[in-house]
């Protein structure tokens, strides 16, 4: 596995900075943070066309958490990147603060206030037919996870993209085989699920969720793309990545971290950063 | 009313490059010139509504003015949380233009009413609620409207409404109007829709009876009118409320809300629909008939409660 050590680097400070906000709040949704942390450091720091000083840009590129419940990953994100004051951070999931737990549009780089799954991909294809229509370069990127595909507002998007031909869409499935209360296989499986997106009409493309040049490179790919369909890129992921104990977890999407562990995390995290 | 509102939004089109119209798989005899001129701009999204929003909220996120179009149950109820989280929450340009507002579909029944519309709509933050009463007002309300940005709920009814205004009338969103003053009035009448037109045939009725209503045509059931309601209000024996709605949760119960906090405020007579599914079969007429809601209907409900005042 080749490894970019710069944006490996970014990575792991997303991860720390995650860590910081949740685990103190105990908050929940951490799995879901930690397992999409390198899809938006590639995106972010490397695919995307995008200006933290200029984030209205009619030009840019968008980006939609549809699984908003992973926001912190996403602000995380974006303060690293430069969008906003990392302080700011510490308003995330507190009384009287900023930043909630589901993405919203209250900070500088939020695109689209999400929380319900089911969403993003809808508002991603307005967003992508508007530039289509006024022949802008703006590519559309949607990041939903593989259990929100049971909301079927996603098939009637699946079927919209393509026949608008909205090739500047790049939807981005986090499959990491996890849903709210079981596994995706065994509460409705969506697989195969290369094969039902490309009888869509979809131009579909497999990478590893946490290599970075797997990653990238689909991402080029589907942004170089000369074919006219919409393009998807099915990230296999770990959920909760980066916390041995937490991976592939279930228990992840909520908090059950003992007090022991907690210390135990914050400080081996720090000692790495 | 229909007509009125599709030239004024084509009107608008024609003017404003940056609009859009997005429709429901319906417009059968009435969309195609629209679609014609505007080909890129007019799209049939398929009989996918929860799309059809997150779609107009994604161009309006990029700066457009969209319309959709749809029967009232299919682009309001289907569809309702991506009217509350996309449209609402962003505060977005999008229009949403319902058809077959109360009963006006008649004979297609059940699933083709629109008797919640007012409930599910009124408690969305930024929502406006247009309730034309025919084409002279929808058209004196488009204007004033396509002139606004933001979530709009434009209530249609079904087509050839009766007339109500004969010409044209200084229209203000938000504003009701008061369509007649009795000087000796004793009750006032709130009446929102096409069914004005029943309460404007009972006005004759209610006379005979020694009943003195003032009539107001509550066009704009969000924001309401508090003031004018309060101010009419005052001194009256009665104040009733008509639409064509269930009675639960909507345009009365918006009236309701106005005067409870009122000291002194007449009582409130809420005419609309029972809470019950409508099994009976028949034409638009015939519902109101059956349901107490054509003019000799509205002139027995509100004679029985003046009565008892």
């Amino acid at each position: 596995m080749a490894i970019d050590n710069k944006l490996d680097a970014i990575a792991h400070q997303i991860r720390y900075e995650i860590i910081k906000m949740l685990v103190p709040l105990e908050s929940h949704h951490i799995g879901c943070s930690l397992g999409i942390v390198e899809i938006l450091t590639a995106l972010y720091f490397e695919v995307m066309n995008i200006d933290p000083k200029n984030p209205e840009d009619i030009n840019r590129d968008y980006f939609i958490l549809s699984k908003g419940h992973a926001g912190a990953s996403l602000y995380a994100t974006l303060a690293l990147r430069g969008f906003f004051d990392k302080k700011l951070l510490s308003q995330y999931d507190t009384n009287g603060g900023l930043l909630p737990e589901h993405a919203s549009r209250v900070v500088s780089g939020v695109e689209l206030s999400t929380g319900s799954l089911g969403h993003g991909l809808p508002v991603g294809l307005g967003l992508a037919l508007s530039a289509k229509r006024d022949k802008r370069p703006n590519k559309v990127f949607v990041l939903m996870s593989d259990g929100e595909l049971d909301e079927g507002s996603n098939w009637e998007a699946f079927l919209f993209a393509s026949q608008h031909k909205l090739n500047n869409v790049i939807a981005i499935i986090d499959k990491n085989g996890l849903q709210g209360f079981g596994k995706t296989e065994e509460v409705i499986s969506v697989e195969p699920i290369k094969e039902k997106l490309e009888s869509f009409g979809w131009a579909v493309q497999e990478a590893d969720g946490h290599d970075l040049q797997s990653l990238k490179k689909a991402m080029t790919e589907a942004q170089n793309s000369q074919s006219d369909k919409p393009n998807i890129i099915i990230a296999k992921t770990i959920k909760g990545r980066g916390i041995p104990f937490f991976e592939g977890k279930f228990e992840s999407h909520y908090y059950s971290i003992s007090e022991e562990k907690k210390a135990e995390l914050l400080s081996s995290f720090n000692k790495k950063s | 009313m229909r007509p009125g509102i599709i030239k004024a939004v084509h009107n608008h089109m024609k003017k404003n490059k940056d609009s859009y119209f997005l429709t429901g798989d319906l417009g059968f005899s009435v969309l195609e010139e629209l679609q014609k001129e505007f080909p890129t701009r007019v799209i049939n999204m398929g009989v996918a509504e929860q799309n059809m929003i997150g779609v107009a909220s994604g161009l309006a996120l990029s700066g457009k003015k969209v319309f959709v179009y749809s029967i009232v149950p299919f682009v309001t109820m289907r569809c309702y949380e991506q009217i509350r989280n996309d449209i609402c929450y962003h505060n977005l340009d999008v229009m949403i233009i319902g058809l077959g507002g109360g009963l006006s579909y008649g004979v297609l029944s059940a699933t083709h009413f629109a008797l919640e519309d007012f409930a599910i709509m009124r408690p969305l933050p930024h929502m406006n609620i247009f309730s034309p009463s025919d084409e002279m007002e929808a058209v004196l309300g488009m204007e004033a409207l396509l002139n606004r940005q933001g979530p709009v709920y434009v209530r249609v009814g079904k087509k050839s409404e009766p007339t109500v205004y004969e010409k044209p009338f200084s229209f203000t969103f938000g504003k009701a109007n008061i369509y007649s003053e009795s000087k000796r009035d004793n009750i006032v009448i709130f009446a929102t829709g096409p069914i004005l037109s029943e309460v404007v045939k009972a006005i004759p009725l209610l006379e005979k009876q020694g009943i003195m209503p003032t009539v107001v045509d509550v066009h704009t059931v969000k924001p309401i009118d508090a003031k004018l309601i309060e101010r009419i209000s005052a001194g009256k024996t009665l104040a009733v409320s008509v639409e064509e709605h269930y009675r639960i949760g909507g345009f009365g119960s918006a009236v309701a809300e106005v005067l409870s906090q009122v000291v002194g405020s007449p009582r409130l007579l809420i005419i609309g629909t029972d809470d019950r599914f409508i099994k009976e079969l028949g034409n638009h007429d015939y519902l109101r008939e059956t349901f107490g809601l054509s003019a000799s209907g509205l002139t027995d409900q509100i004679v029985k409660a003046f009565k008892k005042e």
